[in-house]
């Protein structure tokens, strides 16, 4: 029997049960869109945290005080926020970072401390994150400027009230007006303004936008803190990276008693975090494709009650001469209809949900869970569709005919 | 026995039944020949093994013991599939309840056997029209079953047993679902189709229909007794 009149009759059988057919495939369409949904969702997160850090820099060690055991480190910005959150009971000091630089391998570093405080101009107020730093800052990060430039190291050693604003924060709170010259306050204090950042784009802990930068020792007697909670290192080349590493924990180890710091390089976290959320892509994954399973169950359900109820054409077909394998096929075309049109219309419902999603959050469609859905949808329907077309093929023709 | 342009020949055929471990005979030794162009009619009480009879003419099922050859084609030993290529190139089947498929065009109907045997499509609709218009149904090939009175769903299935030009008509209680009046018609069809050449096998249990035909075989336990 050609395949063109299988298609047909398998049409024909799924529109004289419209909303039951409907109904049937709609388990595999959650199921497909949940599937695409989330794993978009879980790359999403990954690329963005893979941005951001890359973003930072090239080549980075980081040094942060406490000890951090990466594996126990949570998702997203949790190697960030734990770090600053560990400032208190930081005894990392800027003489330090001076050690890390003399190392030879060391291009540059850079130290900071962060803290939040309103940033007042005329009416405008806005809270802003205000970063504590050294000059390097700027070459690490290799940010360019919209206005004016950053402070050098004659303004970080005298600790001069200086700031360099974000892009963001700048546009928030001066518009269309030049800033560069302008006092802001700072909680009490005021502090000339002396640049203004290039948009960066993005969001959150690693964006330099929404933030507010001051030389670190202006910071440390605003803020009332002694301590360092970051130092940035970046090494000459991408080969002395995993050399440096133990270098710079000598150094520090000889400054301070105990080993009260962490040193991390940039690729270990990133591949870390990364496989963190690779697992949890699939984890998520995992978890819809369980509703793709019960979308199955369903099609096989619905398939075993429409062989029953059509066992009678059955016979008829049987003694017009249709040989069991034209009545398997002709049942497998119909579950297998069901299911990768339900994959298919799961994976337009998904990827719409995703893209719908993305101006929220996070969230790219990758290609692979687009086929991987359509492919295992495909697999649903002919796995859970082949014991109701068993069932079909082996009907004897007598008795199917007979029944009413 | 076997003549030389007998169609079917059955020869001392038995089928047995087992039935929660109890073996029901339903046919005890059957043998039957039936000719090229002839028109039979297989009666019999219930119980007798005429549907038992009509089945194994069929192909729809094949014998415990005994002989069936159909067109020098030995059918009794035939696998489930062959079985269905069988029916489907030598078997007209008219049944009872017509067995039309609902929502389904007069046209389409009859189509459906040529379908499974393969034929290219070009030449589908052009056969099933002429079989319709045998029948005189040539005015009603996009009517759907429900649109059609019982004696004219009849005469799709006369006309869907006739598309694939098979060696033996089967009618099992053709008339059985009609009144009299296109019961009459579909004997006229028969008795026409007969003066054509074709061979037909009509099963009843009505004396009168029964008679219509030109050779009467009567069923009794399993038996032919005349």
């Amino acid at each position: 029997m050609p395949i063109k009149q299988l298609i047909r009759v398998a049409i024909k059988s799924l529109q004289t049960n419209k909303s039951r057919s409907l109904l049937t495939a709609l388990g595999v369409i959650i199921g497909v869109a949940s599937v695409i949904l989330l794993v978009s969702v879980g790359s999403g997160l990954k690329d963005y945290i893979t941005n951001q850090m890359q973003d930072m820099g090239s080549n980075l060690i980081m040094v942060m005080p406490g000890e951090i055991d990466l594996d126990k480190m949570g998702v997203g910005g949790g190697a960030m926020s734990g770090a600053f959150s560990s400032m208190a009971s930081s005894k990392l000091k800027l003489e330090d970072m001076d050690e890390v630089e003399k190392i030879p391998q060391i291009e540059g570093a850079a130290a900071m401390i962060m803290a939040s405080s309103p940033i007042r101009y005329k009416g405008e107020s806005k809270s802003a994150q205000v970063i504590g730093t050294t000059e390097n800052y700027i070459n690490i990060r290799k940010t360019g400027f919209e206005k004016g430039s950053f402070f050098t190291k004659s303004e970080v050693n005298s600790g001069r009230k200086v700031a360099v604003l974000g892009y963001k924060v700048a546009e928030d709170l001066f518009g269309e007006e030049n800033p560069i010259g302008e006092k802001v306050k700072l909680g009490e204090y005021r502090y000339q303004i002396m640049g203004v950042m290039e948009e960066k784009g993005g969001q959150g802990e690693m964006s330099p936008d929404d933030k507010v930068f001051v030389p670190i020792t202006t910071a440390q007697r605003q803020f009332d803190n002694d301590n360092i909670s970051l130092i940035l290192a970046q090494v000459r080349s991408g080969d002395e990276v995993s050399s440096t590493v133990p270098l710079v924990e000598e150094v520090l180890k000889q400054r301070l008693e105990e080993k009260d710091f962490t040193v991390l390089d940039q690729k270990e976290i990133l591949s870390t975090v990364s496989s963190i959320l690779d697992t949890l892509t699939l984890a998520l994954g995992g978890i819809a494709a369980i509703s793709l399973l019960v979308g199955g169950i369903g099609i096989m359900n619905i398939m075993l009650v429409s062989v029953t109820e059509r066992t009678h054409e059955i016979g008829l077909r049987k003694a017009l001469g249709a040989t069991p394998e034209v009545i398997l096929t002709q049942f497998l075309v119909e579950a297998v209809f069901l299911s990768v049109g339900g994959g298919i219309a799961g994976i337009i419902v998904g990827s719409g949900g995703a893209l719908l999603l993305s101006k929220f959050m996070p969230a790219t469609v990758t290609l692979w869970s687009v086929m991987l859905a359509f492919i295992v949808s495909a697999a649903v329907g002919i796995i859970f569709g082949i014991t109701p077309a068993r069932r079909a093929s082996q009907l004897s023709p007598i008795e199917a005919l007979r029944y009413e | 026995m076997t003549k030389k342009n007998a169609i079917l020949s059955l020869e001392n055929i038995c089928k047995i039944y087992q039935m929660d471990g109890i073996s029901i005979k339903a046919l005890n030794g059957v043998s039957l020949t039936i000719e090229e162009g002839e028109f039979v009619s297989v009666t019999g009480s219930s119980g007798s093994g005429k549907s038992t009879l009509m089945h194994i003419i069929g192909c729809l099922d094949v014998p415990t013991s005994g002989k069936v050859t159909l067109e020098h084609h030995e059918v009794s030993k035939l696998t489930e599939r062959e079985l269905a290529q069988i029916r489907n190139k030598k078997i007209g089947f008219v049944f009872q309840q017509f067995n039309l498929l609902a929502r389904t065009s007069a046209l389409e109907n009859v189509s459906l056997p040529l379908v499974y045997n393969g034929t290219a499509e070009s030449n589908i609709q052009g056969k099933a029209k002429e079989a319709l218009e045998k029948v005189d149904l040539g005015d009603r090939l996009h009517h759907h079953p429900n649109q059609l009175s019982g004696g004219q769903q009849q005469r799709v299935a006369i006309a869907r047993a006739l598309v694939t030009d098979p060696a033996i008509i089967l009618a099992d209680e053709p008339t059985g679902n009609l009144d009299s009046k296109s019961g009459v018609e579909i004997i006229e069809i028969f008795k026409k189709l007969h003066e054509q050449g074709r061979t037909i096998v009509m099963v009843t249990h009505d004396q009168n229909i029964a008679s219509q035909a030109q050779r009467i075989i009567k069923l009794r336990d399993g038996k032919i007794v005349s």
